[in-house]
């Protein structure tokens, strides 16, 4: 009898001490532990490897090692050295961390991101790269990632999450051994409870990290004399959202992007006794522009191939007005020409988080090619269609006309007249391309196109 | 105050839980999933002899009680190895040969075709979700990579690329002892493979072998041969001329 009396007890004892030990205290002192703190050092100089860090270690030094071998690293040297000098000068003098040897590379990803990896791997991606403006922008970027790395974030955080996995493993076992009766009924109900609050507090964790990168990211862009103001416009350029996939979710490792802007703002407040004229911003755009005006010629490919049409065309509308009569005509109708029956720009109503969750289930469910024949069904898609390929096919014919004309700009066209069924123009259109790309890597391609449209339709 | 059926429910649970948790981690090794194939295969209009297999992309993680750890080493090993085991049952079992080109299993070669073969496996990657939410719809001939495959400049004699990815879990000593007590998830592999016809971009077959249990998924042989056997079960044999 007492000791089934004494059992409930015990384990109400052992799951409130998990309980006020580990999750309240979790959540509690999130923000006593969390470094939260204005100008913590750059660099964590009290942290020391452990086997689990080393562990991490040795996986990221792999994962490295395959995004070279995939092709997902832009093999550019002058992009990636490009990187590495304003990643040089972000980085104190004289500074060696144990395990970390820098690199900065470009990632041929359209997504605007950019990551870094404990081993001092530094990535930012093509996408983010071709919708920035200027050198301090992407200095804002690299500083940021740079303090990921310098203050052992992801160690930090991996430590850190461990911890509260195990918590929740021990809770769970506790719950399914919980006794009967109204101890047990509130032992589970606490097990059931206690995983929600410490998830919570992983993502709470982690928003604190990237807040303390983005405050030392400042600080590092003063040290390097970069404009520390263009961190807040970086954020304000993210915030954009052309394609509609900043949907807020219920937990999130990042700060919401306004709540970004405006921490940074007031943190720069006290501190931005110089802002950069515009001037001297538009001398720093037009060189940036020129340094990577091919890369954001790639990156119009990669967001084509990704269905991210309207980027495609915010980008290579960009490298138009930086640079027109050039081959950027030719990237401009190519956007156009895939963008289709598409908007070029979002709704407001299409921006509600709502809206853009809504739109992500549809991406899931359909391909492209099914949502255009969707759009191209009502009177607004045919509309924009119609806009779309007559600028398309105007931009194609100036892209001939310029000084040295663009050859793909003939399969451009024939593709064009091939969606509006115009079989025979399209294969002259295919013809003049082979005719003057005699070595294209998609002749083959083509040729068959070619063949189709020659062939009497049945 | 005790509520009789609590305490029933507790003590079932108690007793049950361990016996239960060994009866369907034993009883069910492998998961039999279906296969799907293009009108053009089913109704034998179009064979497939040569096939492409492009880099697997299978990633293992162990877990522990202190969370999921990655296993990049071993996933690395174990993505070589459904390849060429792949390409054996492939070969045994149906007459399709699997032709290795350069840049295309080995992932090197020059930087465009690199670019190239990156570029399609992303595609694909974008195009799976949309494949496993209606797997059915492959009879249908509803998916296609477009054109663009021919982009790739493979061999003439190529008939199809075939496109692997998975996902896996091993479980620690600790955590097998938890999922035996309390329960949880076994360890397992999944896979998600691809056949996409090589000049029309067409997907001829879609499959999703898998299997389950106590052990080591990235060491399992014979599980995974037994699982890439049932996988392609459907796919028609080719007559050998």
């Amino acid at each position: 009898m007492s000791n089934l009396k004494i059992r409930p007890l015990i384990v109400v004892a052992l799951c409130s001490c998990i309980a006020l030990t580990s999750v309240a205290p979790a959540a509690l002192a999130q923000k006593k532990t969390a470094p939260v703190e204005a100008t913590p050092p750059p660099v964590r100089e009290e942290f020391k490897f452990g086997k689990v860090d080393v562990e991490v270690l040795e996986q990221v030094n792999l994962l490295d090692r395959r995004f070279e071998r995939d092709g997902i690293v832009l093999e550019d040297e002058a992009t990636n050295a490009y990187l590495f000098r304003i990643g040089h000068a972000l980085i104190p003098a004289g500074l060696t961390l144990e395990n970390v040897s820098w690199k900065f590379r470009a990632l041929r990803d359209p997504q605007p991101n950019a990551f870094a990896l404990p081993n001092g791997s530094i990535y930012v991606s093509t996408g983010l790269l071709s919708v920035i403006d200027n050198e301090s922008q992407l200095a804002a970027i690299i500083a940021h990632e740079l303090t990921h790395v310098m203050r052992r974030h992801t160690y930090m955080q991996n430590r850190s999450n461990r911890k509260k996995f195990l918590t929740m493993n021990v809770m769970a076992a506790v719950g399914a051994y919980a006794p009967g009766g109204i101890v047990g009924v509130a032992i589970q109900a606490i097990t059931m409870i206690a995983p929600l609050i410490i998830v919570a507090t992983i993502f709470g964790y982690s928003r604190d990290l990237e807040r303390e990168a983005d405050l030392k990211g400042i600080d590092m862009m003063i040290s390097a004399e970069y404009s520390p103001e263009e961190m807040v416009n970086v954020m304000k350029v993210l915030d954009r959202d052309i394609e509609g996939e900043n949907i807020r979710l219920f937990y999130n490792d990042h700060p919401a992007l306004r709540e970004r802007i405006t921490y940074l703002s007031s943190y720069l407040g006290g501190r931005a006794d110089k802002v950069t004229p515009q001037m001297e911003l538009n001398r720093e755009k037009a060189a940036y522009f020129r340094t990577l005006e091919s890369l954001m010629r790639h990156d119009v490919q990669l967001q084509i191939n990704g269905g991210r049409f309207r980027s495609a065309l915010y980008i290579a509308q960009r490298l138009v007005d930086f640079h027109p009569d050039s081959e950027n005509l030719f990237w401009l109708a190519e956007a156009y020409r895939t963008l289709g029956p598409r908007a070029p720009q979002l709704t407001e109503k299409e921006l509600t988080n709502s809206a853009k969750k809504d739109a992500a289930k549809k991406h899931e469910k359909r391909t492209d090619e099914e949502m255009e024949r969707e759009l191209l069904a009502t009177a607004a898609g045919q509309e924009n269609w119609k806009v779309h390929q007559q600028k398309a096919e105007e931009l194609y014919q100036r892209a001939l006309s310029a000084d040295s004309p663009v050859a793909v700009a003939h399969r451009g066209l024939g593709m064009l007249y091939e969606k509006l069924d115009r079989r025979a123009d399209a294969a002259t259109e295919y013809e003049k391309y082979l005719e003057m790309a005699a070595a294209a890597t998609d002749r083959e391609r083509i040729q068959r196109r070619i063949e189709n449209l020659r062939r009497p339709p049945q | 105050m005790t509520f009789p059926g609590l305490i029933v429910l507790s003590k079932f649970r108690k007793s049950s839980i361990p016996f239960i948790a060994v009866l369907i981690i034993t009883s069910a090794p492998a998961i039999a999933r279906a296969q799907f194939l293009h009108p053009k295969i089913s109704k034998k209009e179009t064979t497939i002899r040569n096939v492409i297999i492009l880099p697997a992309k299978v990633s293992v993680v162990r877990d522990s009680m202190k969370g999921p750890e990655g296993m990049a080493a071993e996933s690395e090993d174990l993505s070589g190895r459904v390849e060429k085991m792949l390409a054996t049952v492939l070969e045994k079992q149906k007459n399709v040969k699997s032709l290795n080109t350069a840049g295309a299993s080995t992932g090197e070669g020059d930087q465009q075709q690199k670019y190239s073969i990156a570029d399609f496996q992303t595609k694909f990657d974008d195009l799976l979700p949309r494949i496993m939410k209606k797997r059915s719809d492959v009879k249908k001939a509803r998916f296609t990579m477009g054109d663009e495959v021919l982009n790739m400049n493979l061999d003439k004699s190529v008939d199809a690329i075939v496109f692997i990815r998975g996902q896996g879990q091993k479980l620690t000593g600790g955590k097998k002892a938890f999922v035996l007590l309390v329960g949880g998830g076994a360890a397992f592999l999944n896979l998600q493979i691809g056949i996409i016809d090589a000049r029309t971009g067409e997907v001829l077959l879609y499959t999703d072998p898998g299997f389950k249990g106590l052990g080591d998924p990235t060491t399992a042989v014979d599980s995974l041969r037994k699982a890439l056997e049932k996988g392609f079960k459907k796919l028609p044999v080719v007559s050998v001329q």
